[in-house]
């Protein structure tokens, strides 16, 4: 079926932004219920320790307190295991050792922001007040920060079902015929690099009130979420409390970037507040919680080699991942593996590749999904390696990429690891990217900058990822059509900033022939909870599962519509056109509007759909130039050029791939989560310490399509969310390693802040 | 935050007196660092006595040779002040360059130099200008009034009026970000005064401090080359996950020069 879609419309600007811009959102810490408490959680000071006793008397005391809940209610409820997703075998069939962890934590605390307490009271000044009232006794123990040393024999461990802190140890590839590969190399270009641990704070900060219907036990969650399916399950399993026995609320979202997705402990002791006490129970979460205690993002560090044979040609990879998952899995932690094994040949026919995996438990806040979820983090590898080897063969970067290339009649490739790339015109691309880029013309531009003594540098990223598919059975849209011609479609997919309320009615719009305007989307809406399945919206694939069936389901409204309207006709179906919003008797010359199929009752269908990875492609080109006075460092161009098959709206995609490119950049320049290695307290705790990207960060980007249409789904489109970061990471830092190359600096790890560049210029140059 | 009492000052004479009967409340002027710190209850004042909106405290004006800024004005009126623009520009650039646009609209001069956080820029330019701290009780140098880390000259319930700032010759401010705070990773105001050429340095130590090499150095011409090799102690300078000594000291050099060049009109 090929897609006839965006091409009613001019530009359309979001459905959105007139509610969102002008204060009119509503986000979960906007709802007050009649009656409701308020909950304070009191979090661990320290990364790691027994703890011995706690005495909460004082705090029940305290005027206003209704209850005090710690660790062993937690225990007591069996609210103790998350779900995890390291589901498949590791090397030699071993199984992932998934630490409990009780929403309140007991017995121990193995990281600095761990709830171990949580306060109810009237009001949450009471409930804090009331918490510092607690007295904890802790009998420290030694923590394990880093995930080497957290490997490393003799490490402190922290929990007993995990020996030697290592929950996972998994494989992908073939090692034999690395090996063999690497030893008949003309080349071996080697390169360990950090993708470092970032926060994603999102603007929205976490928040949630929990009511509990004692004549039904069940529970009513109004929630920040990224979707109510997914939360549901991660809450269920976590619980024990049937799936079917929730509800949520959950209107606009402020940001998401992976971290909304899973179930947190935080729910649960709220659910058990809200059961305990008979009230709603609300907890929003502080600016500094968030930075502590919401999962954060990447924490990889690996190890790669890449061989190359006399013409520079790649004969084999190997990467060795060491994963920082922090103290304990999170629910959505399998993008580490499966996302960097799915992509790990990169845009390259590379014959032979091999990754191995060491899940690393450490006493800092747990890691999950973040933009790319893995993604970001292999293209960094390869395309560091690559670049690396280009500088150390002393060939054009962009010559290198071009030899290696997976040539555009290979499509659809099968991986070595296993893996399908659907489509892709990489040499296209390139020659697009290196043309808006002007690459030619670099040479001239590097002298101008050291004209004004600054350096300049060069980078190139070419990369591709797994978008789409989703661990849901299927993707369900409803669409219902009342008299008046007005549409409105129902999802279970939740837009957090990304305008699937445009998108979506565009799709719709388009099928169905009808102003934009006909048509409203509805994500996530209690009386759909239970009737609809579908994918929450992560892993950029919202428009290919959830849009596509969108797509479909407004052609299967035509088609129960046609039945309709050919009754009303008094024709065969056969003989009833549609189009523009009226149903026409072939003969007769009749019409009918859509809405009045709709007259006597409304009429609503549900289409379905399941559809498999989708892989967005792009070369993205970065110009940096730095003060070697300061260290500091400005993108002073970036190109971007990407394969995002069918785009359905232009101002839509750009601004997902531009917040994507300033991610990226982001945690290139100075993003980090930084512990402190001895203790394990978190030294970036607020934007004081934690540097957040800023606008200024990234210059106008220069953006072109190059698509090629996906087949996996009836819109030809390919997920975007995340594309924008997977670029940058690698262009970026290719780019400032280019500059500081010929000063004989070899490679740095981000963050690559002012002052480590500086150190790095200073100490290569000769002192004066 | 802790609960406490807000009072809203109908004066500064008010304000002074209900600090002296309670020992134990804050002044509240602009917030931009007191009411964080009050919501990570890092303090817990018995009161909040507001005076960020007195009129009398927000004058700015040039009055014999001097520049005078009230302590309530916030940063964002000093640095589109006409009047403070044609008086010395650098103080207008220097206010500027503070914070965000958020912060400028609420954080006050006043607030600022009373905070003395060692990574602010108005200590720099108060220093460097020889300025006047006025209070309600007398009149404090600023060579006098900047005491380390936090701390200042200023007693128990004693209120900023204003800063009298001489006009200087010339003067001119540089400031390296910090990446993250925005605040100054370092900053080096320099000027031209009556009593000679002053060097103000802040950001990089305990509190901003004068670099008194560097103003003999540059006593016989404001040129960047009488720069090179001044010593620079740098043994007290913060050293963090950010930047350490050493490439802050560097910094404080990068900064002096860059503010001289500014001062000869050279970007």
């Amino acid at each position: 079926m090929s897609a006839k879609t965006h091409h009613n419309h001019g530009p359309v600007g979001r459905v959105e932004d007139a509610r969102l811009t002008t204060g009119a959102g509503q986000f979960a810490a906007d709802w007050n219920l009649p009656g409701q408490l308020h909950a304070y959680f009191l979090r661990s000071d320290r990364a790691h320790a027994e703890i011995v006793s706690i005495n909460a008397g004082q705090a029940l005391k305290h005027a206003g307190v209704r209850a005090v809940f710690t660790g062993a209610d937690a225990v007591r409820a069996g609210y103790i295991k998350p779900m995890h997703t390291l589901t498949f075998p590791g090397k030699g069939g071993m199984q992932t050792r998934a630490p409990d962890r009780p929403v309140l934590a007991h017995g121990k605390v193995r990281f600095v922001g761990e709830a171990l307490a949580m306060v109810v009271a009237d009001t949450l000044a009471a409930a804090q007040d009331a918490a510092e009232l607690i007295e904890v006794e802790y009998r420290d123990l030694p923590p394990a920060v880093q995930p080497e040393a957290a490997l490393a024999p003799g490490a402190p461990q922290l929990h007993e079902n995990v020996p030697g802190n290592l929950a996972l140890e998994a494989e992908a590839g073939d090692a034999a015929a690395v090996a063999a590969a690497f030893a008949t190399a003309a080349h071996v270009t080697r390169l360990k690099v950090e993708v470092t641990r970032v926060a994603p704070n999102p603007m929205e900060p976490r928040a949630y009130i929990a009511t509990h219907d004692a004549r039904t036990d069940g529970y009513l969650l109004h929630v920040c979420c990224q979707g109510i399916t997914t939360l549901r399950r991660h809450l269920a399993a976590y619980t024990g409390v049937p799936e079917d026995k929730f509800q949520f609320e959950v209107r606009d979202v402020g940001g998401g970037f992976g971290q909304r997705t899973p179930a947190y402990p935080e729910h649960g002791a709220l659910m058990l507040a809200a059961k305990q006490t008979g009230r709603p129970v609300k907890w929003v979460s502080t600016r500094s919680e968030g930075i502590a205690c919401d999962t954060h993002g990447r924490a990889n560090i690996i190890d790669g080699a890449l061989a190359l044979d006399r013409d520079g040609k790649f004969l084999a990879m190997r990467l060795d991942w060491v994963n920082d998952m922090g103290a304990y899995l999170s629910p959505a932690s399998m993008g580490h593996i499966r996302n960097t094994s799915t992509c790990m040949t990169g845009v390259y026919r590379i014959p032979a590749l091999y990754a191995s995996y060491r899940v690393a438990l450490t006493n800092t806040n747990p890691v999950s999904s973040y933009r790319g979820a893995g993604r970001p983090d292999i293209a960094y590898a390869v395309e560091r390696l690559v670049s690396q080897a280009a500088a150390e063969l002393k060939v054009d970067a962009a010559e290198l990429r071009r030899r290696n290339f997976i040539p555009p009649d290979a499509f659809p490739y099968k991986t070595p690891t296993g893996s399908t790339y659907e489509n892709a015109d990489l040499p296209g691309m390139l020659e697009q990217a290196l043309k808006l880029a002007d690459w030619k013309g670099y040479p001239k531009r590097r002298a101008r900058t050291e004209t004004r003594g600054k350096l300049r540098g060069i980078g190139i990223a070419a990369v591709i990822e797994n978008t789409g598919a989703g661990q849901a059975a299927k993707d369900e849209v409803e669409i219902a059509l009342d008299a008046a011609g007005n549409v409105t479609v129902y999802t279970m997919s939740k837009s957090q900033g990304h305008g699937h309320e445009t998108t979506f009615a565009m799709i719709v719009a388009d099928a169905l022939e009808v102003p934009l305007a006909r048509v409203r989307v509805r994500q996530c809406t209690p009386e759909k909870q239970h009737r609809l399945q579908g994918n929450h919206t992560g892993g950029s694939r919202s428009t290919v599962g959830a849009g596509s069936v969108c797509h479909l389901a407004a052609h299967k409204l035509i088609e129960a519509g046609r039945a309709l309207a050919a009754l009303e006709l008094a024709v065969e179906p056969s003989q009833v056109e549609y189009g523009k919003g009226l149903f026409r008797s072939r003969d007769s010359k009749r019409t009918l509007k859509l809405g009045d199929i709709a007259r006597t009752k409304p009429v609503s269908v549900v289409a379905e759909g399941k559809f498999g990875s989708t892989f967005p492609n792009g070369c993205h080109i970065a110009e940096v130039e730095i003060d070697p006075d300061t260290g500091a460092a400005e993108i002073a161009s970036y190109a971007a050029v990407d394969d995002l098959g069918t785009v359905i709206n232009h101002a839509v995609v750009e601004g997902q791939l531009h917040g994507g490119v300033a991610m990226g950049a982001g945690q290139i320049f100075g993003e980090h989560v930084v512990y402190d290695r001895g203790t394990g307290q978190l030294l970036t705790g607020s934007f004081m310490d934690y540097f957040m990207p800023r606008a200024g960060l990234v210059p106008a980007i220069k953006g072109a399509e190059h698509p090629t249409p996906s087949r996996v789904s009836p819109l030809g489109v390919k997920g975007v969310g995340e594309s924008g970061c997977t670029g940058s990471l690698p262009a970026v830092a290719n780019a400032v390693m280019d500059a500081l190359a010929p000063l004989g600096v070899g490679h740095l790890d981000m963050p690559l802040t002012p002052a480590k560049l500086w150190h790095a210029i200073h100490s290569a140059r000769p002192r004066d | 935050m802790y609960a406490l009492n807000y009072v809203k000052a109908k004066s500064v004479k008010e304000a002074a007196g209900f600090l002296a009967r309670n020992p134990e409340a804050k002044l509240l002027s602009g917030g931009m660092t007191l009411l964080p710190t009050l919501k990570a209850r890092l303090a817990r004042p018995t009161h909040l006595v507001d005076i960020g909106h007195l009129a009398e405290l927000r004058k700015i004006a040039v009055k014999g040779g001097r520049l005078l800024v009230g302590a309530g004005a916030r940063h964002h009126e000093v640095a589109t002040s006409a009047v403070v623009k044609k008086a010395i520009p650098a103080l207008a650039g220097l206010a500027g360059e503070i914070g965000d646009p958020q912060v400028r609209n609420r954080g006050t001069i006043g607030g600022s130099v009373a905070n003395n956080d060692p990574a602010a820029d108005y200590p720099a330019a108060v220093l460097g200008l020889a300025a006047t701290v006025v209070t309600t009780k007398r009149e404090i140098a600023a060579d006098r009034f900047f005491q380390g880390l936090f701390t200042t000259a200023l007693e128990d319930g004693e209120i900023i009026v204003r800063i009298e700032f001489p006009l200087p010759k010339r003067a001119a401010y540089s400031k390296f970000h910090h990446p993250a705070s925005g605040y100054a990773m370092a900053g080096v105001f320099i000027a031209q005064t009556a009593g000679g050429v002053r060097v103000a340095v802040t950001g990089a130590g305990p509190g901003a401090f004068r670099w008194t090499a560097a103003e003999a150095a540059l006593a016989n011409g404001l040129k960047p080359a009488a720069l090179e090799g001044v010593k620079l102690d740098s043994r007290e300078f913060n050293n963090d996950m950010h930047a350490d000594r050493e490439y802050r000291a560097n910094l404080v050099r990068v900064m002096a020069k860059r503010a001289l060049a500014k001062l000869s009109g050279k970007k």
